[in-house]
């Protein structure tokens, strides 16, 4: 019996050491990355095969942020799109997943409105390129604004979708029922109570505007510049330093507010894991 | 509806341009380019690889999300990995792309460590792990991009699901461990998860950034391919682009349509 209890218990230490050995596994190949990231963007000469930096400088931060190199315009552009992007995409999105709630075909409606990403942006950027040019607003602000939009605010109708439920449409009948007008419904109880998935939906659609690449690229036509195309230009060119500290800029973001919010990314899975 | 009549709108625009109506060098209605694209042009092998590389993909970062859930356990919900399994949905392809190179590449991380423990001598020796007609490059760089997204989303469903308690539930009813994983926890997550699944999916497959940047001239994924001909500088390929985008975009309609009447009904409550 005594020898029982020491097998399962040497069993039970087995097990934990594995857990732990694991896990401290995948925090390492979750953070040399990122690491390797921030040394990349630090480093003045890396030969092979040292697995260090030779030496290190803080040159090309100076470089980048003293606007010689067309930083900070892109990065103004890129905050300028990724705002106007959010605010618009979320506030469309809000309005309209109210009204496809209330529809009697509220899941074909959804699917509908989640189409464009099952077509990939570059392959919509593409298509969408004669109608923009015919339009004047290829390689324009409000072009890659326009088709960045369409992207986002198809997310925001599918992540607000969730609020509408029978507990808000219950508090809005109460509102009006004792006298409140349709713009007080609005105000005083819908956004109140949307308050903190507005947030969520305002941080995702800033990021898929913040990311995008691809339609930056096709609609901007080399005449928007944002964080991403520098990466990639700087990539091309063979300049890893430069695009390192890009993408360090690029990640910086997100990865903060992510680390300080961890709702900020993981509330639309927790509604996947129990909508599905 | 605005974002399906965009799609319905760059359709026609994409259809009409591959069949010479519309264009700046089109002459008159024509069928080459759709001609070229079916019968001549890389267009299936580069379906053919998107896909593939989208299957390869998908199951490996299932199979390695649900290992770590099952034996991590609690600790995705607590200590320094529930923070860090959240950073990389907070790097975007184009630097996942960056970082990719920079480990994998002849002259990476990975190639120096090798050398270093005495496997290479020269960054030759190091197997071509990005620029590589495998797409190996782009599946591990996928993979590490998507593999946190579905560990947060499998550990979700094993509380929300309550998978230990029907597991513990199992095990005394005389299941051992391989029965209550392959009859219990394995269906139940799997199932609840392919919605999501096949969402990612068809992300993947439209993949661009990675496969741009790391992968090979030689096959090529189906967004690299439309955008290559799309940006080309001989202007008589654009017209190709737009029959291969118009053949994409309606491949992928069929689907959705296909995903639209196959939508899971409620479960029957016996009576």
């Amino acid at each position: 019996m005594v020898s029982g209890v020491a097998v399962a218990s040497a069993a039970g230490a087995n097990a934990a050491v594995i857990r732990a050995g694991s896990t401290s596994l995948l925090c390492v190949l979750i953070a040399v990355p990122l690491v390797l990231l921030l040394l990349l963007s630090v480093t003045r000469h890396w030969s092979y095969p040292g697995l260090w930096p030779d030496a290190l400088q803080w040159s090309q931060w100076r470089v980048m942020l003293s606007g010689d190199r067309g930083l900070l315009d892109a990065l103004v552009s890129s905050l300028l799109i990724a705002v106007i992007v959010a605010v618009g995409a979320t506030t469309a999105g809000f309005l309209t997943s109210q009204r496809i709630a209330g529809h009697r075909r509220r899941g074909v409606l959804l699917m509908l409105a989640l189409l464009p990403f099952a077509i990939s942006p570059v392959v919509l950027g593409v298509t969408l390129n004669y109608g923009f040019i015919r339009l004047q607003l290829a390689a324009s602000l409000w072009g890659v604004i326009l088709a960045q939009f369409l992207f986002a605010y198809a997310y925001a109708v599918l992540l607000l979708s969730g609020f509408w439920n029978t507990r808000i449409a219950a508090l809005s009948e109460l509102a009006e029922s004792i006298g409140a007008d349709r713009f007080q419904i609005w105000w005083r109880v819908r956004l109140p109570l949307a308050a903190g998935l507005l947030g969520v939906s305002l941080f995702q659609t800033f990021l898929i505007s913040w990311f995008d690449f691809a339609l930056a690229r096709l609609i901007g036509a080399g005449r928007v510049q944002t964080l991403p195309l520098l990466v990639f230009d700087y990539f091309g060119s063979g300049d890893f330093r430069l695009a390192a500290a890009c993408g360090v800029l690029l990640v910086g973001l997100p990865l903060a507010a992510v680390l300080l919010n961890r709702r900020l990314l993981a509330w639309p899975l927790t509604a996947a894991s129990s909508r599905v | 509806m605005l974002t399906a009549g965009a799609v319905i709108l760059a359709l026609a625009f994409a259809g009409l341009y591959s069949v010479g109506v519309l264009g700046l060098l089109s002459e008159s209605w024509t069928t080459a380019h759709w001609r070229y694209v079916l019968f001549e042009s890389g267009v299936w092998s580069a379906l053919g690889f998107s896909l593939a590389l989208t299957l390869v993909t998908l199951g490996l970062a299932t199979v390695a999300a649900l290992a770590t859930v099952l034996i991590v356990d609690m600790r995705v919900r607590r200590g320094p990995f529930a923070v860090l399994v959240y950073a990389p949905l907070a790097v975007p392809g184009i630097v996942a792309a960056l970082l990719s190179y920079q480990i994998l590449g002849d002259a990476g991380l990975l190639s120096r460590m090798a050398h270093a423990v005495g496997w290479i001598r020269s960054p030759a020796e190091f197997p071509a792990l990005v620029f590589d007609r495998l797409g190996v490059g782009i599946i591990l760089t996928h993979f590490a991009m998507i593999t946190p997204f579905f560990v947060i989303l499998f550990d979700r469903l094993f509380e929300n699901e309550r998978v230990a308690e029907l597991r513990q539930l199992a095990y005394t009813l005389g299941a051992t461990r391989m029965q209550a994983l392959s009859r219990v926890v394995l269906p139940l997550l799997l199932v609840r998860a392919l919605p999501v699944c096949a969402v990612y999916g068809v992300v993947l497959m439209g993949a661009f950034e990675v496969p741009l940047l790391i992968g090979a001239r030689y096959p090529t994924m189906i967004s690299v391919e439309i955008y290559s001909r799309f940006a080309s500088y001989d202007l008589t390929a654009r017209p190709q682009a737009y029959a291969m985008a118009t053949l994409y975009l309606l491949l992928v309609l069929a689907a959705w349509s296909v995903a639209l009447r196959w939508r899971p009904r409620p479960a029957q409550t016996p009576r």
